[in-house]
């Protein structure tokens, strides 16, 4: 069976290229789909993973870091530094702005750190120095590149025209990198953002007043004492520090990643169905014309004594090798997709996650079942006697 | 002038008859259709299939050969009438129960040889030997025995588009052998060929029935397998007709049917012939054909 179904398949390689070719573009559109929003939601949590922090308290009710603001009086700090299973605190100040380069506005994520910051700074620096001081700024290196800025060039952060300190890796995504400023220049933007600027950026600080600039943190990250849950401590820090939210990284990573996927979703299920669709057709179409084409064949077999149940597998173990070998070929274009992609674009990551080579088998499976559905009936209905009658032609 | 020629090749009848018979078949008729598209393809034909015996069947388009040859074989149900393999009936038995008979007690050879384009020679014939449990080894090794013995060693893994006619309906033979049947089934197998390798191929079947005792039951038009056959029957409107009134070729004495031989007048008298050739020759020399 399995020897008939592989010399069939081989024997028509023109029709097998097609097949295998088509289902391999058809999954390779789900894989690869799945690994950039996987790559995304990497990306995303760079800054939560990589922060150092096994906490982050924010403002009451705030969860996300992507798309929100969160504003705490600068006191909290000490509060939660108070508060038992903590090692250390380090606050940062947060806002989804833009870089300007040369006229060019590029979404960023603004963090403002203190200048004895721990917590919460570049983790991977290219080249100048991690923590930025008054008037200097830490770019993402991709960016850099992107313009062609070295350190000492300026660009503006926040209205204001900052001198690059260092070049940071791994602070870009897809949709936008992280600035690293100095909190004494994110504290002076604020009043600059709340002249140019309406609403967003503002609504956090609204009643704390111009003159509250330096009272106000974002974020405060914390380390826990080593041995203490993060999630234990967070839960501490919310019954001890009133008027915050605390989670631990994970919790805080898992939000950001379902914020991807909640927005991703919708698309990636569009296009799984798509590329379902387009496997199955092609596969379906292949298979059909190859049992057709060889019906007579069957059909002798038949007369001989061979039972529809061995027909049939020999048509399904042919999908099912065509959609084992697109398989192994999406995944292959994949893979080099995400080999080949950081060379060409910086911010573009993939990511093939188990759960989505997984979802994606499943799905060939199903593909390669279906397909040969309509070859199996084609089969069932074949009647030898039209091979001994020559009406098959 | 036309010659009565009976059909019946008398003494080699009598002594297979005697041997137990195998396939029996009473009363069988087929019917397609009903009502005003109805057409009796078979009309209560009786026979018996002694082994080891050769079997024609001959007879005008359409005068349901086919039909019965399918019967026999078990690949298609008689509308009425029953046949027995070996005591068991088989055209009772259900569908699902009819590819194992196929597989270990019939042969099939076809017009169109329907060899699996994808395998060898060997795995062709093979195959068909796994399909029946033997395991891949043994039925390779019987495979290429087979086709050694019908001079096609150097053939088994050729593909059947590299192959002759010739060499395909004997990859064809090999493979409805492979699994020792009792009966082969064939329908016009040397309509295909060549007339040499026709002959070769019914050379073989007499063959396989003389020495190997199998019965072999051939339908077709071909004139010269009556030199094999130990009985031809001629089917005219689903039935047997036991006489059948055959002209004969007044160049090359085979007998002809009458509707489809080439027909020539000559002195107010018609004259048939089995071809083209026969037919010019004949009208060099009328007289002395004529009077033979
Ligand atoms: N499946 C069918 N449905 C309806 N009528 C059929 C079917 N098969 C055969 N017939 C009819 O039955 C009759 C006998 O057909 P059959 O094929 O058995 O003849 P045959 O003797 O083999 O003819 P030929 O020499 O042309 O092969 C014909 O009239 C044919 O049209
Ligand atoms: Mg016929």
């Amino acid at each position: 069976m399995l020897q008939l179904a592989q010399r069939n398949l081989f024997q028509s390689k023109a029709r097998l290229l097609i097949s295998v070719g088509g289902v391999g573009l058809a999954l390779m559109l789900m894989l690869a789909l799945d690994a950039i929003f996987s790559g995304s939601e990497q990306q995303l949590t760079a800054y939560i993973d990589n922060a150092g922090a096994d906490v982050f308290v924010a403002q009451s009710g705030v969860y996300n870091l992507h798309m929100s603001a969160s504003w705490l009086p600068a006191s909290v700090v000490t509060q939660v530094q108070a508060v038992a299973g903590v090692q250390a605190v380090s606050p940062i100040m947060y806002l989804t702005e833009m870089i300007e380069v040369r006229g060019e506005r590029n979404a960023a994520y603004i963090i403002g750190l203190p200048p004895n910051a721990t917590l919460g700074k570049p983790w991977r620096i290219a080249t100048g120095v991690a923590l930025p001081p008054k008037g200097g700024t830490v770019i993402d290196q991709g960016l850099a590149k992107k313009y062609g800025l070295n350190l000492g060039d300026t660009v503006k952060v926040l209205g204001l025209e900052l001198k690059i300190v260092g070049l940071s890796e791994g602070t870009s995504s897809i949709t936008n990198s992280i600035a690293f400023i100095a909190m004494s220049d994110f504290a002076q933007a604020r009043s600059v953002l709340a002249s140019t600027t309406s609403g967003a950026g503002m609504t956090g600080m609204s009643g704390s007043g111009s003159g509250g600039a330096a009272k106000l943190v974002s974020f405060v990250l914390v380390q826990v004492v080593p041995g203490q849950s993060p999630a234990a401590v967070a839960s501490r820090i919310e019954a001890q520090v009133s008027g915050v939210t605390a989670q631990s990284k994970t919790a805080f990573a898992a939000g950001e990643s379902k914020l991807v996927r909640d927005m991703a979703g919708d698309v990636l299920a569009i296009m799984n169905t798509i590329g379902f669709a387009v496997g199955l057709a092609v596969l379906a179409l292949t298979v059909y014309i190859a049992t057709f084409a060889r019906r007579a064949e069957y059909g002798a077999l038949k007369a001989l004594g061979a039972g529809n149940g061995y027909l049939y597998g020999v048509v399904l173990t042919q999908a099912l090798i065509s959609v084992a070998m697109g398989l192994g070929l999406g995944l292959g274009f994949t893979l080099l997709l995400a080999f080949l992609l950081p060379l060409f674009s910086s911010n573009m990551a993939l990511v093939v996650s188990g759960q989505s080579l997984l979802t994606t088998t499943l799905t060939a499976l199903v593909i390669a079942i279906l397909a040969a559905i309509l070859p199996v009936i084609q089969i069932a209905g074949l009647d030898p006697a039209t091979v001994i009658r020559r009406r098959v032609q | 002038m036309s010659a009565i020629v009976d059909t019946r090749i008398d003494g080699r009848t009598e002594a297979t008859v005697a041997a137990p018979a195998t396939l029996q078949v009473s009363n069988v008729s087929k019917r397609y259709g009903a009502g005003e598209t109805e057409v009796i393809a078979v009309n209560n034909v009786s026979l018996t299939v002694a082994p080891g015996e050769v079997v024609l069947i001959m007879g005008p388009s359409g005068s349901g050969k086919t039909t019965l040859l399918l019967m026999l074989g078990a690949l298609l149900k008689p509308t009425t009438g029953t046949i027995t393999l070996n005591g068991e009936v088989i055209s009772a038995l259900k569908e699902n129960r009819l590819p194992n008979i196929r597989l270990r007690h019939f042969g099939f050879v076809f017009q169109d040889f329907n060899l699996l384009a994808a395998l060898t020679a060997q795995e062709n014939v093979a195959i068909v030997a796994t399909l029946a449990g033997m395991k891949n080894g043994a039925a390779r090794q019987k495979a290429s025995t087979l086709l050694g013995e019908l001079g096609l060693g150097q053939r088994l893994d050729f593909l059947p588009e590299k192959l002759s006619g010739g060499e395909k309906q004997r990859v064809a033979l090999a493979r409805a052998l492979v699994n020792d049947p009792m009966l082969i089934f064939a329908d016009e197998p040397t309509a295909n060929l060549d007339s040499k390798t026709g002959h070769e191929t019914m050379r073989l079947l007499q063959h396989i029935a003389k020495e190997q005792g199998r019965s072999v039951v051939i339908v077709s038009h071909d004139q010269r397998i009556k030199d094999i056959a130990d009985r031809v029957l001629w089917l005219e409107d689903g039935q047997f007709k036991d006489m059948v009134e055959m002209p004969v070729d007044p160049v090359c004495a085979m007998p002809v049917e009458r509707g489809k031989a080439i027909e020539a007048q000559w002195n107010g008298k018609p004259y048939y012939f089995c071809a083209q050739g026969c037919r010019d020759e004949f009208m060099t020399e009328p007289a002395r054909f004529a009077a033979k």
